[in-house]
């Protein structure tokens, strides 16, 4: 019953998404409307695919991290996909893809670093200092951001900080397509990973007595979770809260088993962005919202409403 | 007591408004607007000027002048440094904040509007008469006006303003560039959004299909969002209907701004 109200729910978000729009398209015309099939479709298709990866890498994250406070941006990938794309900007790096290829490269090498600091303590991957190294590299590249953006002449740095801020303005055929290749690989990482982290709820100890390869589990989580959210940054910017808020409601919905609390945030991330960004496109037409002010306005709503059904009970 | 009396006496008249000399045209100036610069330079007062932004760029004369920094916000030390007794700020609100703390250091200031047309001419002789140049001023403010006052033809094309491609944001009614474009006779297919400027999704840009598409650059090389492919379902971007406008002629309102409405209508007439 409850799958089949998230099916539901994601067919009408993909269809609503691609109905409606600002600019007024004759239901007779939509099937060869130019702006249906190359803006309002692969559009539709992005924003389900990023709310799905966002939603998938926060659940992993705060499983890895035994923290319901986790987002996929809290681990620096922010903070460094932004300082890439500002690099690319003050360097002149020019072509169509300048901006997302040096934003992906921004979100690795902080991951990198991240990573590095997690093992500081040995080889086993500290979830805390995950968690502390994430946040220090993050501000720090923020840091290196802002002085950039302020000693630096081009104009057109100030407005570096718009595309940050995320949106899936920047959604065409490549950019799902480059998606679509890309994401099921760490979304099948992390799916598979689903039993070991059900055994991670226990802690690091006890899920090494039920049988689980703790060192190896982590690793793969928090790569897979950052090279989603990676991607994700790279083609949307940094869209806050669907990563942050729809792992709660699955759990909420769902428990606790992984199995079923991945999919269902996939679905969940999905159906929450693309409804986002549809409302984000009409609301105020012919202007448009952030769409993660949208994701925010709708999920503390349905977060607050779960959490006291779920309190109640 | 007496000597009590006399330290009170002393305070009081530290107290006194002091070392600011009396009113009188302004002979060191510090323009912190670029449209400030050029006016001042053309209403005869540019030997004054002994600051100015890194964005003053014209007249030629004014890249002698030190620069003191972006101005956003103004660097206080920096234009102190210009020992300037007239500041001259772009109204608005970090500017209010630095303008106070000018005027604790007994710098005076001036904060002018200066977002259309219409807000030239008072510019002009608001500048005018902090210099004593009034004369010059008025002459200038006089085809300012004129300018601004005139009936925009009627238009024979249009025009969206793209000053970001990601998300898009384009340039609405109340700008100074829709009313460059409405001058050079094109109507801004965003004309109906009253603000400045907006977010906008890249759709209605499509659905509202301006002929032209028009950015301000600094470079004469394009941007790069034009070859992105959802870019070219705009009409105009399949058919590179570009113009690509220098921002230090067309980005600010100021004594070129004839200057622009006529180049921008030349390049559309081609």
């Amino acid at each position: 019953m409850k799958w089949t109200l998230l099916g539901l729910l994601a067919v009408v978000a993909l269809i609503a998404s691609v109905v409606i729009g600002p600019a007024a398209v004759p239901l007779a015309e939509l099937a060869h409307s130019d702006i249906v099939w190359n803006l309002r479709a692969p559009r539709a298709l992005l924003a389900f695919l990023v709310g799905g990866s966002l939603g998938v890498a926060g659940a992993g994250l705060q499983a890895l991290v035994r923290n319901p406070l986790a987002d996929p941006f809290l681990l620096g990938l922010s903070g460094g996909a932004g300082l890439g794309a500002v690099l690319a900007i003050a360097l002149h790096v020019s072509g169509p893809w300048a901006l997302p290829i040096a934003a992906f490269a921004g979100a690795l090498a902080a991951l990198g670093l991240v990573y590095r600091l997690g093992l500081i303590g040995g080889a086993a991957l500290d979830p805390r200092i995950l968690l502390l190294g994430g946040v220090a590299i993050g501000a720090f590249a923020a840091a290196i951001t802002t002085a950039i953006v302020s000693l630096a002449d081009a104009a057109e740095l100030r407005n570096a900080f718009l595309w940050l801020w995320g949106g899936l303005s920047g959604a065409s055929w490549d950019t799902v397509l480059v998606v679509a290749l890309y994401a099921p690989i760490p979304l099948a990482v992390l799916l598979a990973a689903a039993r070991p982290l059900d055994l991670l709820a226990l802690g690091e100890e006890s899920a090494g007595y039920l049988g689980a390869d703790v060192e190896a589990v982590k690793r793969r989580v928090y790569l897979a979770a950052s090279l989603l959210t990676a991607a994700a940054v790279a083609v949307s910017g940094v869209i806050g809260f669907v990563g942050l808020v729809v792992p709660h409601i699955a759990r909420l919905t769902w428990g606790h088993r992984h199995r079923a609390l991945l999919p269902a945030a996939f679905l969940g991330g999905g159906v929450l962005l693309t409804f986002a960004d549809t409302l984000a496109r009409t609301v105020v037409a012919p202007r448009e919202l952030p769409v993660g002010v949208v994701t925010a306005l709708i999920g503390v709503p349905v977060f607050a409403f779960l959490l006291r059904r779920w309190t109640i009970a | 007591m007496l000597r009590r009396l006399g330290f009170v006496v002393l305070l009081l008249a530290s107290c006194r408004p002091s070392g600011r000399p009396a009113v009188g045209p302004s002979q060191r100036i510090v323009s912190l607007l670029p449209s400030f610069t050029e006016i001042l330079f053309a209403i005869g007062a540019g030997d004054r000027v002994v600051g100015r932004t890194q964005w003053c760029d014209y007249p030629a004369a004014a890249l002698a002048v030190p620069s003191v920094g972006d101005g956003l916000p103004p660097n206080i030390e920096a234009v102190a440094a210009r020992r300037p007794d007239r500041v001259v700020l772009y109204n608005a609100g970090p500017n209010v904040t630095a303008a106070k703390q000018f005027e604790r250091l007994g710098i005076r200031t001036v904060l002018i509007d200066l977002n259309r047309l219409e807000d030239l001419g008072p510019a002009a002789r608001t500048l005018g008469r902090l210099t004593g140049q009034e004369e010059q001023a008025e002459s200038l403010a006089t085809v300012m006006d004129s300018l601004a006052g005139r009936p925009p033809p009627s238009s024979t094309t249009s025009i969206a303003f793209v000053v970001w491609d990601n998300p898009p944001i384009i340039i609405g009614h109340g700008s100074y560039l829709d009313q460059l474009a409405a001058q050079a006779g094109a109507r801004n297919v965003f004309g109906d959004i009253t603000a400045p400027s907006a977010q906008v999704a890249l759709e209605t840009i499509v659905a509202r299909d301006p002929r032209w598409i028009a950015v301000l650059v600094d470079s004469a090389a394009p941007p790069a969002f034009m070859k992105r492919r959802e870019w070219r379902a705009v009409r105009a971007v399949r058919e590179g209907h570009f113009l690509l406008l220098k921002g230090s002629l067309f980005g600010r309102p100021g004594p070129r701004s004839g200057e622009a409405i006529r180049q921008l209508t030349a390049l559309l007439a081609r």
